[in-house]
């Protein structure tokens, strides 16, 4: 576990927006990108990688909704591209399934994708960094899923805490006009647009439960990702490793 | 959450729900996302989950595993539940209500009506790549599944999952995942072979969805509107909000009628209502 599938009705309309249009916008580049890989040949792969994605998050490990996310594996095995149009799939039937809110793709998709496509970027670091041993594979892999992991999270109570903040000074909405239909407080009646400060959600609180929470699912995850990557790179380690180490290991 | 089974009900039950349209129950389910997000009123909120909770009964779905499937979100919920906390309960409830009314009404489409039917109506909105994605994502994950059980069977029978034995036990799973991914995607690659040998040139035959307003369609589209009215009017019309609780009576009088038309049905095996 390492992020929170955000309800509907929770954030306030212009962030939904802000966050459906930048995922959008990132789906338009990974489209055009995928078109120049052999797309045929991968897209069994995309299918069971995304399938194991929607049965990690739907098996509870502790029944509080705990669950592991294996992102980070999906972005090493497909690639950022690949990993982040995974995660707005894996979202999207989620949310179908009432996990997580459909309003919220977007923005859950961002949080999702984050992980694929920064898992991806770590993970090739961190190779090249411990070295090419079968050890460093998978010190590579978990390392790179716990950062990852914290990245996100805090990318997630980010975008929380942006959600308090005023949005007609943030997108400059004029006060009489779209602004009525772009905000919605969590309670009440309020004619004004600030939202009241007895009315928003204490981030501090709310960091501090993720973050408490978390921890524990950044070690559990990063242990899982790490022996599924030694077992994936001991039995076909062309699906995750790059050319120069396989060319070196064969 | 159990994928298979929620399959199975769209797939295998039949109600009015499952015969009506997916097309009108998606209109349902925009109307009822749109209502939770506009609305601040927890009379409206709690009434709302009311009427959902009289369609699942009518359905005659197994009602509380369907409850509890929609209720898992509310867990999530919780968590900004309790950082909203100032000292009134209305808000952090109004947050749990929320996010149940909005599952709610997704499973109640998604155990009515098949994955490939939904598909195949947001597939115009969605690139090429994603919409076959899904397809082959949903496919796969019955592949999955099927070989999960058997891998978790054998783990089991084998020793590979003891009580006590932690490290061994998350060593002995991961080694699972990975055998997972292998061979769901050897047996993918498979069923991709066998649809480019049936002529799959990239481009996947989408499903006719009827368009056509039936009488099958009506109580989907009647709530769902009527839901997004009294919605809208509690949230722009100053005042009417202090007459949610009519609506409140006409949604929990909903669930019991709901509850005793279910109750006479399987009592009287249909023959009351034949006659």
């Amino acid at each position: 576990m390492s992020h929170i599938h955000i309800p509907d009705g929770v954030l306030p309309l212009w962030l939904v927006l802000v966050g459906w249009i930048a995922t959008a916008t990132i789906i338009s580049l990974c489209v055009r990108r995928v078109r120049e890989i052999e797309l045929a040949r991968k897209l069994p792969l995309i299918g069971i990688v995304s399938a194991l994605m929607i049965v990690g998050m739907s098996l509870e490990i502790v029944p509080i909704g705990y669950h592991i996310n294996m992102t980070v594996i999906a972005g090493i095995i497909l690639g950022p591209a690949l990993g982040f149009l995974s995660a707005f799939m894996v979202d999207l039937i989620l949310a179908m399934f009432g996990h997580g809110g459909i309003t919220v793709v977007g923005l859950n998709t961002l949080i999702l994708g984050s992980e694929t496509v920064l898992g991806f970027y770590l993970f090739r670091v961190l190779l090249s960094v411990c070295g090419k041993s079968s050890f460093s594979t998978v010190l590579a892999a978990a390392l790179g899923t716990i950062f990852t992991l914290i990245i996100s999270t805090s990318l997630m109570i980010g975008v929380v805490y942006v959600s308090q903040v005023n949005p007609e000074r943030a997108l400059h909405i004029e006060k009489n006009s779209a602004g009525k239909i772009l905000v919605f407080e969590l309670h009440g009646e309020h004619g004004e647009y600030e939202i009241p400060a007895d009315k928003k959600i204490n981030i501090t609180t709310f960091a501090s439960i993720v973050l408490f929470l978390g921890m524990f699912g950044w070690i559990l995850e990063s242990a899982i990702s790490g022996l599924v990557i030694r077992y994936i790179s001991h039995v076909r380690p062309d699906l995750i490793l790059p050319m120069e180490i396989l060319r070196e290991r064969t | 959450m159990d994928i298979g089974t929620i399959d199975y009900w769209a797939i295998g039950k039949r109600s009015f729900l499952h015969s009506a349209s997916p097309l009108y129950k998606i209109i349902f389910v925009i109307s009822i996302i749109v209502s939770v997000v506009i609305t601040n009123n927890f009379v409206v909120l709690i009434s709302i989950y009311l009427t959902l909770l009289g369609l699942v009964v009518l359905t005659r779905l197994p009602f509380f595993k369907v409850v509890w499937i929609s209720a898992y979100p509310a867990i999530f919920a919780m968590l900004f539940a309790v950082s909203s906390w100032h000292g009134d309960w209305i808000v952090p409830a109004n947050i749990v209500l929320k996010a149940l009314d909005a599952a709610l009404a997704t499973v109640i489409l998604i155990v009515t009506t098949p994955y490939p039917s939904v598909f195949s109506l947001i597939s115009p909105f969605l690139p090429r790549v994603i919409v076959e994605g899904l397809f082959l994502t949903y496919r796969s994950l019955f592949i999955l599944l099927g070989l999960m059980g058997n891998l978790i069977r054998a783990l089991k029978v084998r020793g590979g999952l003891s009580p006590g034995r932690y490290v061994k036990n998350v060593t002995n799973f991961a080694s699972g995942i990975g055998l997972l991914i292998i061979r769901g995607l050897e047996l993918s690659e498979r069923l991709y072979g066998v649809m480019s040998i049936r002529g799959y040139s990239g481009r996947l035959a989408g499903e006719e969805i009827r368009k056509r307003f039936t009488q099958e369609d009506i109580v989907p589209v009647t709530v769902g509107l009527l839901i997004l009215f009294i919605s809208l009017g509690e949230r722009f019309k100053r005042g009417l909000g202090q007459y949610s609780i009519y609506f409140f009576i006409a949604s929990a009088s909903f669930v019991f009628g709901a509850a005793f038309y279910v109750y006479l049905l399987y009592v009287l095996g249909g023959v009351y209502w034949k006659k």
